[in-house]
């Protein structure tokens, strides 16, 4: 970090001058500052657009991260007061040793009194000789009465006096021993003391994470289908949320591994620190809570305490998306925007959608059917809110006509300005409640095309698909489902389109996260026209079946596929190694996409593996052809078996194997056959 | 005035006049030296390590470790004293005496550094 470049002022270089003494104590009085002056003489060549160009510029993250250096911030609940944060770690042995004070004080003055007592009291020896016992024995007695271990009288039976201080002892150790064991079992039960645990045993754990993590705050049905997916995929996260259920909900769930879990709330800087935020190992942080505004907490303080993190969140609303836009580069997905983004990639071009979604619904998911909905004629949206309107407003854009119905719509002015169109050119909208035959004849069913059940309430929509089916069976159907729990009543209703809010940034957060080159394919593949996202899906389906396989980066440098570099770049090897892999010099042998997918058991058969894209230069190619031929620092994003990317990764690692797969001829792995082969076979 | 620092004060005062007392005197004559004394030494200082307990600032870290000391080294002088007494074959003689006097003039270093403390501690309280 370098300090910023601005004139030193009069008071910090008198502190240079006078470390640890107080500025200004013995200053000459007089002078005082009239109200509005500025607090100190600005200099004579101050400019105030440079000063904050120094802050809002490109140092401003400089500048922010010395606020990060000098201290965390104070959190409202649980946080700690002291700008060095507290020590969680020794939360509960202090916690026990505060509690435990007043009963151990008890039990010592008690143990005290009665040892001091007995070695006092008179007692006699075998022969009645008089006799004392002494502090050592005393306690010894003490000791084993206290604990109720067992009774007996040494080390002569006792006097008279001896038993009657013996039966007070007694009682007075019990009620000691009592008051103790009591305290320390209702501290075990005590709510405080086992979230000091939980807390310690949950930040024990985020340290001691080595792999890349994920941190999900928030983990309702959102955040548990990624954190799933994740783990499948056998990655770590840590997850945060307010409510207790849903953390509990990762020791009941089945997981692979065993994610930490905090219950706390996200909006809070000092839990998200808590969870890892500050971990070197933390690859990005998910804002998936169901409060946009903890969702934009969560995006600023990332952006603040990380800004080298990538962010992703989600929100309902645009404003908050604005607003969260404005703390460096977060990922922002409003499902409903996404929703309607997805009905135009459908309506423009299907068979790209097609590819797009059974690639986003990641591993395992079917193949989506082919069909696409009508791309003229008119629709009927039924519900008017905020997911309607994004809905309408793509509908428009893409010249079809719609009619609205709503039973309580919001005035045509606050429209005009949500959809960024003149009044006249408005949907028409029907005033009442889409299920009653008068409205749905108004809105001329029989002649639609596509129905649109939008409404914020799952049995209404399903009651308005129901009623529009019957009046006309051939709709093109797409519905809202807002509660996951609902998911088996929109199934077997079997509907040509569902949006449901948390799956779809579920799926997309997946896809921008599992594989970095996914994402990029998913953003190019589009524009590529209908007929190449055919042969792709034609080509998925005929090497991996029906379902999607894994899809994976193959980065093809020095570093991850040794045994090729010398084949995509002789130069990258040294000369003894070309040597050694019959390579001569200044020939190259090409490697084309064809030959890097063949079967190491058999290089005639083929792996069954796509590339989606070759990435060259930070240039993408969609789709390339068997016969590309590959060069050192390519990256490849391929679609395959869990079994081929094995195969293929021995090719990528083993010398023989990538000889056999590239050259067809097989190279002896020791060094005793190398040397025979060597002997025997001119170089 | 706080009743809390009152009983913290005198347990911190009585632990260590209590092991002064029975560190003063010829350091091997075991006449000169009460066990009941030593016994009361290391049950107040007992007490006074419990009331440390809990305080989660550096001075009261600081006080807390000098019990411990305290503690240790008094109670190993007991141990000592019984070893003496009981075990061993030459009694309490004046070389055992010795060696228990020496263990608690350490633990009375120790409780000296306490009152210390504690007096650092009172003479910061009235500056803030």
């Amino acid at each position: 970090m370098h300090p910023l470049d601005r004139p030193r002022t009069e008071q910090e270089m008198w502190h240079d001058r006078h470390p640890g003494r107080r500025y200004g104590g013995r200053r000459p009085g007089g002078r005082t500052r009239t109200p509005g002056e500025p607090m100190e003489p600005l200099p004579p060549d101050h400019d105030a657009a440079a000063t904050n160009a120094v802050i809002t510029g490109a140092t401003r993250w400089a500048a922010i991260s010395r606020f990060r250096q000098a201290g965390d911030l104070p959190g409202p609940e649980g946080g700690p007061l002291s700008s060095r944060g507290v020590d969680t770690g020794s939360a509960p042995i202090f916690l026990v040793m505060r509690r435990m004070r007043t009963p151990l004080i008890v039990l010592i003055i008690i143990f005290g009194i009665t040892t001091v007592g007995l070695a006092l009291a008179p007692g006699e020896t075998d022969e009645g000789e008089p006799h004392r016992m002494g502090l050592f024995n005393a306690f010894y007695v003490m000791s084993y009465t206290a604990s109720t271990i067992g009774f007996g009288e040494i080390p002569f039976p006792f006097t008279a006096e001896q038993r009657l201080w013996m039966t007070a002892s007694i009682y007075l150790t019990v009620v000691g021993w009592a008051y103790a064991i009591g305290t320390l079992l209702s501290l075990l039960q005590d709510r405080g003391f086992r979230t000091a645990l939980d807390m310690r045993r949950f930040t024990g754990r985020v340290a001691r994470l080595r792999d890349p993590f994920l941190l999900i705050a928030g983990y309702g049905h959102t955040g548990q289908r990624l954190g799933r997916a994740w783990d499948q995929l056998g990655r770590s996260f840590v997850a945060v949320d307010v409510q207790p259920t849903q953390i509990e909900s990762l020791d009941v769930d089945q997981y692979f591994a065993d994610p930490p879990g905090l219950t706390a709330d996200a909006s809070n800087p000092f839990n998200l620190k808590l969870a890892g935020l500050k971990n070197p190992n933390c690859q990005a942080v998910l804002a998936l809570t169901d409060n946009d505004d903890v969702n934009l907490a969560i995006t600023m303080s990332a952006a603040l305490l990380r800004p080298d993190l990538p962010v992703i969140a989600r929100t309902i609303s645009a404003p908050v998306e604005d607003r969260m836009l404005a703390w460096g580069t977060p990922t922002v997905i409003n499902p409903f925007d996404r929703f309607g983004d997805h009905l135009r990639m459908a309506l423009r071009a299907p068979a790209s959608f097609r590819l797009y979604s059974w690639l986003e619904a990641g591993p395992g998911s079917e193949q989506p059917p082919p069909m696409s909905p009508p791309a003229e004629g008119l629709w009927i949206v039924c519900g008017y809110g905020r997911f309607g309107q994004e809905i309408v407003g793509d509908l428009l854009a893409e010249g079809l006509d719609v009619v609205v119905i709503e039973p309580d719509p919001p005035s045509d002015e606050f429209l005009a300005a949500e959809l960024d169109r003149p009044v006249e050119e408005l949907p028409r909208v029907i005033h009442g409640e889409g299920s009653e035959p008068e409205v749905m004849d108004e809105a001329r069913i029989e002649h639609a095309v596509g129905f649109v059940a939008g409404t914020d309430d799952d049995t209404t929509n399903l009651s308005l698909i129901a009623a529009a089916r019957r009046r006309n069976p051939d709709l093109y159907v797409a519905a809202r489902q807002n509660l996951p729990t609902n998911q088996s009543l929109f199934t077997a209703m079997h509907l040509d389109m569902l949006l449901v809010p948390a799956d779809i940034v579920a799926r997309e957060a997946y896809a921008r996260l599992s594989t970095p080159l996914l994402w990029r394919f998913l953003e190019e593949m589009p524009q590529r026209g209908e007929q190449e996202a055919l042969d792709l899906i034609q080509r998925i389906k005929h090497r991996c079946g029906q379902y999607m396989k894994d899809v994976w980066n193959v980065e093809l440098d020095a570093w991850q596929a040794p045994a090729l570099a010398g084949y995509l770049d002789p130069d990258a090897v040294s000369s003894r190694t070309r040597q050694r892999r019959g390579i001569p010099d200044g020939r190259r042998i090409p490697l084309t996409i064809g030959d890097l997918f063949r079967d190491p058991d058999d290089r005639e058969e083929r792996l069954p593996v796509v590339p989606l894209m070759l990435l060259r230069d930070g240039e993408a190619t969609i789709a390339p052809p068997d016969a590309t031929e590959l060069r050192l620092d390519d990256e490849l994003l391929v679609a395959g078996t869990r079994v081929a990317q094995r195969e293929l990764q021995t090719t990528l690692l083993s010398e023989g194997t990538a000889q056999y797969v590239v050259t067809g001829t097989r190279m002896p792995e020791s060094w005793i056959w190398r040397q025979l082969a060597g002997r025997r076979l001119p170089q | 005035m706080n009743l809390e620092k009152v009983i913290f004060g005198f347990f911190v005062l009585l632990a260590a006049t209590l092991n002064f007392g029975f560190f003063i005197g010829d350091i091997s004559n075991s006449e000169l030296h009460s066990e009941y004394e030593l016994y009361a030494a290391v049950v107040v200082s007992l007490i006074t390590t419990v009331l440390k307990f809990g305080d989660r600032t550096q001075i009261g870290a600081v006080h807390l470790a000098t019990s411990l000391v305290a503690d240790l080294q008094l109670g190993t002088a007991a141990i000592v004293w019984v070893y003496a007494d009981y075990v061993s074959s030459s009694g309490l003689d004046a070389h055992a005496m010795a060696s228990i006097v020496s263990l608690s003039g350490g633990a009375l270093l120790a409780n000296l550094v306490s009152v210390v403390l504690l007096v650092i501690e009172t003479v910061s309280f009235h500056r803030r």
